[in-house]
């Protein structure tokens, strides 16, 4: 992150003429050394992605696994699970705000006794994530005196989408289901309301999955349903779980579905299900990819 | 010995009654087939192959996996004279789950090795535990469903803690621990199929021998039977095909307790017609069942796994046949020699309040930072407090109410191995949790408190008013507790299966933590500790008298019924708060009192006061350990707890085994 220490002395100054001209507005306006920490995954990259470094983060060590971009710096403290933040690293750190979403709707009150909180929810029911990730991006940009950067990240990313969507131009309104493995008999599928959903239709590219989820995957289904969508593209997400690649390998029913047939399908690297827009340019690059290499290029194979 | 009595049900013949299932099963199935979904534009003959290949192994393996599940019960219940004995309530799943959770998180080349196979070892390793746990008192049935049971529930929330910290994969465990049979190829209806086969084989040489066990042991060792070793020889075949239909096809609850009480119900009385009639009851039991599911399912899956569907059953199946099972009173239970007897307890007791004291000032001061071990002095502890107070008063508070809640359990049904979980509070806490988070996904904390909060006091009211029902003997309330543990199992499964963002936070309530409590809380929490454990000193008669058994304890002048249902209340309500705030850390409510009784404090009040203190030791600190083991990252209490305390609490029950 070389280009870090210049935006920090810019966030810096811009920060300050915001204190100078906002004397008496709420306290995030004019923090003049923002020391920002996060709990969740989705405001992390969008953080990372808009070139802010926070000074803490939890569960480091699975994102670099699950989300894999963008990279994260040495010098950003891990603070534990998720789900059990270490409250006591955190304090130490510092910080000076906290960003937190409605997964952590519970430890709010004691997050407030390290720090103000600010809460930026994208995965809601009801709510297409995208566009609440690009209004997350705008909201942290106003608290950290950033909005050029947010406003750079939201383009960047829509410039990314929509070159990838004419590289995909041929393939304009083909079927993709998006989906998981969870072992050799089951798999559950990314509907419209999620983030890959959206990004699929911002691609050009139709969801083959018409029924409801909830701003995430169905219920686990049996690889028969399959079946029904033979046109698809399947696209599968990495973790392939080991069995499950090993079994279906030499299944008659897997190797007998059309899509698999015609190597309609691709194993994509992992992505974040929960992500934020650095996620939604991650999938849309690695799935455009992927079409335009027109299916599996390794024989079939899960692995 | 219990024994099943049930009487002969007028104008029902086994015959007719097979029937009705078998046309039940085929009628359902026949519409499963017409509603196969038509297949758009498929070039070649798909719809064939989804017949072959998924429909047809799917009917195959249910009735498959249901014989087998109810052969497997039915010699369980024969073998250990048990007619409560089956598959899930001695720990067979639970172990292979555990199994593979931890094979997931530490050595997946395992999974894809062999996934049944290392789901049949931790099956295996279940079962065995829980035999060596119970053989000290002779297999005795609820002692050997308490064990089954509370195993189960360890290895839960051990599972629990371990998906928290790997973060992932968790996907097929769930589909796994919520049992489904959807099928893409024959593998698993052959695989059962062989094991059902070779299992009816030795069932049918062994028939001789499995009818001399329904006499007691003597009765049959003088008809020249090695009877150990038959046992044994019987527990090893019904468990192979038990683990094996587990490790298929994931975790089906309960067709190994419904299939042989149905047979009976349906008039089979002879042992060997009950042997021959419980496989297949059990095969069109689960049949009937996947139909139904299939038939249910809308295009965007299951409404609830087969699994689960059928552990519902278990529930209400295992009350049903509470009134049925006529139990003689408890052996008496036979504490371990204490080391030495306390001419003054009150001195005993107050050592362990110092003890438990300096705990907690150690576990407030000691700790690390971000660069490593230090203690916390001056500002940095002033600052650090207002984090580690809240944790370290709940954590004694509610170590201090488990362990008291486990001590008044073991006094009131006179078994060592009932826990404070046995009263099914700490399991409907957790569906109030999970019906929450269900139907508000953005649920604050306080909304949390009250759904778990009712989903507890809705538990232990039923399991009041059935004990109530059935004449609340000490046996029928553990056992109601149980039927209603399992049914809160098995809705807590479906929950997981379905996915969704609100599995997280269950996952670590279940785990259990302390790390939510605040300040105001803990306080309250400590408050609630104080109003509950103060009363026990007025209760130290009926303390000492319960356990002698209700005849003599009523003799001596006690009201028994109104002694027990006080004294469960008590218990209930400490384990409802405890749970409410820290999540079922049902381990330590068996430590505690193992422990004081080893300590020779096993007298009355003292010893529910002596368990409650060494409980608030030992959460202390495993609460403490799972905060600093893997800095920052935290542990889930559960997790420590279980690790610290389940080993040293089988090898205090194993050594009881001998010396007692």
């Amino acid at each position: 992150m070389s280009a870090a220490p210049h935006l920090n002395r810019r966030a810096l100054l811009a920060a300050g003429v915001a204190a100078l001209a906002l004397r008496g507005a709420p306290a995030r306006a004019q923090a003049p050394d923002l020391r920002l920490a996060t709990v969740d995954w989705a405001l992390l990259e969008t953080l990372l992605g808009m070139g802010i470094s926070p000074v803490a983060a939890a569960e480091l060590v699975l994102f670099r696994e699950v989300a894999v971009e963008p990279p994260v710096p040495a010098s950003v403290v891990d603070i534990g699970l998720r789900g059990a933040v270490n409250f006591e690293a955190l304090r130490l750190t510092r910080p000076s705000l906290i960003l937190s979403s409605n997964f952590y709707g519970w430890m709010e009150p004691k997050l407030r006794l390290i720090a103000p909180v600010e809460t930026l929810s994208i995965y809601r029911t009801g709510r297409p994530p995208y566009g609440e990730a690009e209004a997350a991006a705008m909201a942290i940009g106003a608290l950290t005196g950033r909005e050029d950067a947010a406003r750079a990240l939201i383009d960047a990313v829509a410039g990314q989408i929509d070159a990838c969507r004419q590289r995909l131009a041929a393939q304009a309104g083909r079927p993709l289901l998006v989906l998981n493995l969870g072992d050799s008999r089951h798999f559950r599928v990314f509907g419209a309301d999620s983030l890959f959903g959206e990004v699929i239709a911002r691609l050009g590219l139709a969801n083959a999955w018409g029924e409801r989820t909830f701003y995430a995957a169905s219920a686990p289904l049996g690889l028969e349903a399959l079946a029904r969508f033979p046109e698809a593209f399947l696209v599968i997400l990495r973790p392939v779980p080991p069995d499950a690649a090993r079994v279906l390998a030499t299944s008659a029913l897997w190797n007998a579905l059309p899509n698999i047939r015609a190597r309609r399908f691709a194993v994509l690297d992992s992505v974040d299900p929960f992500g934020g827009l650095p996620t939604a340019a991650r999938f849309a690059r690695l799935l455009t990819a992927a079409l335009l290499e027109g299916g599996s290029g390794n024989g079939g194979g899960l692995g | 010995m219990a024994e099943l009595a049930l009487p002969r049900p007028t104008g029902m013949r086994p015959l007719p009654f097979g029937l009705a299932l078998s046309a039940l099963g085929l009628g359902l199935f026949a519409l499963v087939l017409m509603r196969r979904p038509d297949l758009p534009g498929a070039a070649f003959d798909l719809d064939e192959l989804l017949l072959w290949h998924s429909l047809l192994p799917r009917a195959a393996t249910a009735l498959l996996a249901g014989a087998a599940l109810g052969l497997s019960g039915a010699l369980l219940q024969r073998v250990l004279r048990n007619p409560i004995a089956d598959p899930s309530t001695l720990g067979i799943a639970a172990g292979a789950q555990l199994a593979l959770t931890l094979a997931l998180a530490f050595a997946p080349a395992l999974l894809a090795l062999s996934r049944e196979g290392t789901a049949f070892a931790g099956g295996v390793a279940a079962v065995a535990l829980v035999l060596a746990l119970s053989a000290r008192r002779g297999f005795e049935p609820v002692t050997l469903v308490v064990a089954g049971m509370t195993l189960s529930l360890m290895a839960g929330a051990l599972s629990a803690a371990l998906i928290l910290v790997r973060g992932d994969y968790v996907f097929a465990l769930f589909i796994w621990g919520a049992g489904s049979l959807h099928q893409q190829n024959w593998e698993p209806a052959q695989l059962i199929g062989t094991r059902l086969a070779l299992a009816a084989g030795a069932t049918f040489l062994l028939r001789r021998p499995l009818g001399l066990m329904a006499l007691d042991d003597a009765g049959a060792r003088s008809l020249g039977m090695a009877v150990q070793g038959m046992r044994l020889a019987v527990i090893a075949v019904a468990v192979a095909l038990a683990a094996s239909v587990v490790s298929e096809v994931g975790v089906i609850g309960f067709v190994g307790l419904a299939a042989p009480a149905l047979a009976r119900v349906a008039g089979a009385r002879r042992p060997d017609a009950v042997l021959l009639a419980a496989p297949l009851i059990g095969a069109l039991l689960l049949w009937i069942t996947d139909s139904l599911v299939q038939l249910t399912a809308g295009n965007g899956g299951d409404l609830i796994p087969t699994g689960a569907a059928v552990g519902l059953l278990g529930g209400p199946l295992l009350l049903w046949l509470l009134p049925r099972l006529r139990a003689a009173a408890p052996p008496l239970s036979v504490p371990a020699t204490p080391r030495r007897r306390w001419r003054r307890p009150g001195r005993a007791l107050a050592g362990l309040a110092v003890a438990a004291l300096l705990a907690g000032l150690f576990a407030l001061v000691a700790g690390r930072d971000l660069d490593g071990w230090a203690l916390a002095t001056g500002p940095l502890l002033t600052e650090l407090l207002a984090f580690r107070a809240p944790r370290v008063v709940a954590a004694a508070a509610a170590g201090g109410l488990l362990g008291a809640a486990g001590a008044i359990m073991q006094k009131l049904t006179g078994n060592p191995l009932a826990g404070p979980e046995v009263l099914g509070v700490s399991a409907g806490a957790g569906v109030g949790l999970a019906a929450a988070l269900l139907l508000a996904p953005d649920a604050g904390p306080g909304l949390l408190l009250a759904a778990s909060a009712g989903g507890a006091l809705g538990a232990l009211l039923l399991v009041l008013a059935i004990a109530a029902a059935t004449g609340f003997g000490a046996e029928k309330l553990l056992l109601a507790g149980i039927a209603l543990g399992c049914m809160a199992l098995a809705i807590l499964s479906a929950f997981f299966a379905a996915g969704g963002p609100g599995s997280f936070l269950l996952l670590a309530w279940m785990a259990g933590t302390t790390d939510r409590v605040d300040l105001m809380q803990a306080a309250i929490l400590a408050a609630c500790a104080l109003l509950l454990l103060l009363p026990v000193a007025l209760a130290g008669r009926w303390l000492s008298l319960l356990p002698l058994g209700a005849g003599v304890a009523g003799s001596l002048g006690l009201r028994v019924a109104a002694s027990q249902l006080l004294l469960t209340l008590l218990a209930a309500a400490m384990t409802g708060v405890a749970a409410f705030f820290v999540g079922p850390l049902s381990l330590v409510g068996l430590i505690g009192p193992h422990l004081a009784r080893q300590l020779g404090l096993n007298r009355g009040a003292v010893f529910v006061f002596a368990s409650a203190l060494i409980g608030a030791l030992v959460l202390l600190l495993a609460d403490w350990l799972a905060r600093m083991v893997a800095f920052p990252y935290q542990l889930p209490t559960g997790l420590l707890a279980a690790l610290v305390g389940g080993p040293y609490l089988i090898w205090l029950l194993q050594r009881g085994d001998r010396h007692g």
